[in-house]
């Protein structure tokens, strides 16, 4: 039923003043909102009741068969405004005296009325934007493992770089290129220590990347592809120089001149350095260079 | 690292003319997002962006749509952690939204205001100014969008234990063609 809003409002004035006891009554304003042109009803609609002695406000939005429930009003003259995206608004003035009233309103459409663009008009699939938690929880994994990796990989330089170096003083020589009996041992042990420390810490590091979740359907490119491919020197090179250190060892121990395949134990252990080195630059490719500068 | 990530994005449009109704459809583009590190200098770049624009009754409204994980800061591994460091997995595109009148538009220089929806957060950045460069149908806007990793809520992505900076302003290059 379309009511004339003007009739409804000087009625519920008339009603509201006559009947003071009404005022602590809730009530109801309902009704529909349609297209004016097709009758459609019209979904998303915000009808909005503002109580012209207060300024209260009661708003609803419409569902999608266009109707509408405004609930808990107090009697009242009211004015009611109807918005919809695409339609011009608007407004009503209506007296509420009964516990329920009802209003139906027609809106007319805004001419050639563009809409604003949505998502869905950018053309996207459904691939590129849908939310994958899955991967993210891959992703915060492969990360964390990462980070691991590159944290123990630091750390394994500094035995590395002391086995390195303490390496030539395994086999100490004196001034006059004689071999030192004492404290040849000591370098010896302190030497096989640090490469001990070296290969424990490597292949902890090394477990971290490998372990960490690959993400499938990634073409790998950019430094890290260098990163990765010096791990096939250093990699192999981790397990031949403590395996050639062991022999050189024991043939120091007994009191031999190292020889044998044992003998590449150094330069084994050199390449392997370097390499590793070599892989940590790679990955931090391209390096600012006097970075030290940056404010 | 990749942090770096980034984000993304950006933005504006800003046509020519005041026509009754105008339909704008992005051509191509080139954003770029640039990471500071104690130990490098890196920009990750995306041409994947879609947009399209509509101005009516003096009154324009543009969206910008780029998937997180089209940018390209030339590493594998430093992108997969860009991705997710922005919640990109979860929150796959960077979306962009402007309003602004069309009679803004007619200057060398257009300001706008963005709102930028990314890694699950809105931030909006006001005043933005984008050089706007008409050619013919089509228009070039160019700017740089303010963007910061606690704009977003971003846990600055770390390389050899250091965090990247703070600040990872995005350039935007774009054309954009009037149907």
């Amino acid at each position: 039923m379309k009511l004339d809003a003007a009739t409804i409002a000087v009625c519920g004035l008339i009603c509201s003043l006559c009947s003071p006891q009404v005022n602590a009554q809730s009530l109801t304003l309902s009704g529909s909102v349609t297209a004016a042109a097709t009758a459609q009803p019209i979904d998303q609609a915000t009808v909005t009741a503002t109580r012209s002695d207060n300024a209260a406000t009661v708003s609803a939005e419409t569902g999608a068969d266009g109707k509408y429930v405004l609930q808990d009003m107090a009697p009242g003259i009211y004015t009611v405004t109807v918005k919809a995206d695409h339609f011009a608004a608007k407004n009503a003035n209506i007296g509420l005296s009964a516990e329920s009233h009802t209003l139906d309103i027609s809106l007319n459409e805004l001419p050639n009325a563009p809409s604003a663009p949505s998502m869905e008009d950018l053309g996207f699939s459904a691939q590129q934007t849908q939310a994958n938690p899955q991967l993210q929880t891959t992703l915060a994994r492969r990360t964390e493992m990462l980070k691991i990796h590159q944290r123990l990989g630091l750390i394994t330089t500094i035995p590395m770089a002391a086995a390195v170096i303490t390496g030539p003083m395994a086999k100490a020589k004196g001034k006059n290129g004689e071999t030192i009996k004492e404290p040849t041992q000591a370098n010896l042990d302190f030497h096989a220590a640090l490469g001990g420390a070296t290969t424990a810490l490597y292949f902890s590091t090394a477990y971290f990347a490998i372990a960490a979740p690959r993400v499938a359907g990634t073409q790998k490119h950019g430094a890290i592809r260098w990163h990765e491919a010096l791990a096939f020197i250093h990699g192999p090179g981790m397990v031949l120089t403590p395996v050639l250190g062991y022999m050189a060892y024991k043939q120091e121990n007994a009191g031999e001149k190292v020889h044998g395949i044992a003998s590449a134990h150094g330069t084994v252990a050199y390449i392997t350095s370097a390499s590793y080195g070599a892989a940590i630059v790679a990955v931090s490719w391209p390096i600012h260079w006097k970075f030290w500068e940056k404010q | 690292m990749t942090g770096r990530w980034l984000l993304p994005f950006f933005l504006a449009a800003l046509p020519l003319a005041a026509q009754t109704s105008t339909q704008w459809v992005l051509e191509q583009s080139t954003l770029s997002y640039h990471m500071s590190h104690p130990m490098h200098e890196v920009d990750g770049i995306s041409h994947a962006a879609k947009g399209k624009g509509t101005c009516h009754a003096g009154q324009c409204d543009f969206l910008i749509g780029v998937p997180v994980k089209t940018f390209d800061s030339g590493d594998t591994n430093r992108d997969l952690h860009m991705l997710e460091s922005t919640r990109g997995a979860q929150f796959p595109m960077v979306v962009v939204r402007t309003q602004f009148p069309e009679s803004a538009t007619s200057s060398p220089t257009v300001y706008a205001d963005l709102e930028v929806q990314f890694a699950g957060q809105t931030a909006h950045f006001q005043h933005v100014p984008f050089q706007r460069i008409a050619q013919g149908s089509e228009v070039r806007i160019t700017g740089t969008v303010p963007v910061t990793c606690s704009d977003f809520k971003i846990d600055r992505p770390s390389f050899l234990t250091v965090p990247i900076k703070n600040e990872i302003p995005v350039r935007v290059d774009m054309t954009w063609h009037s149907n």
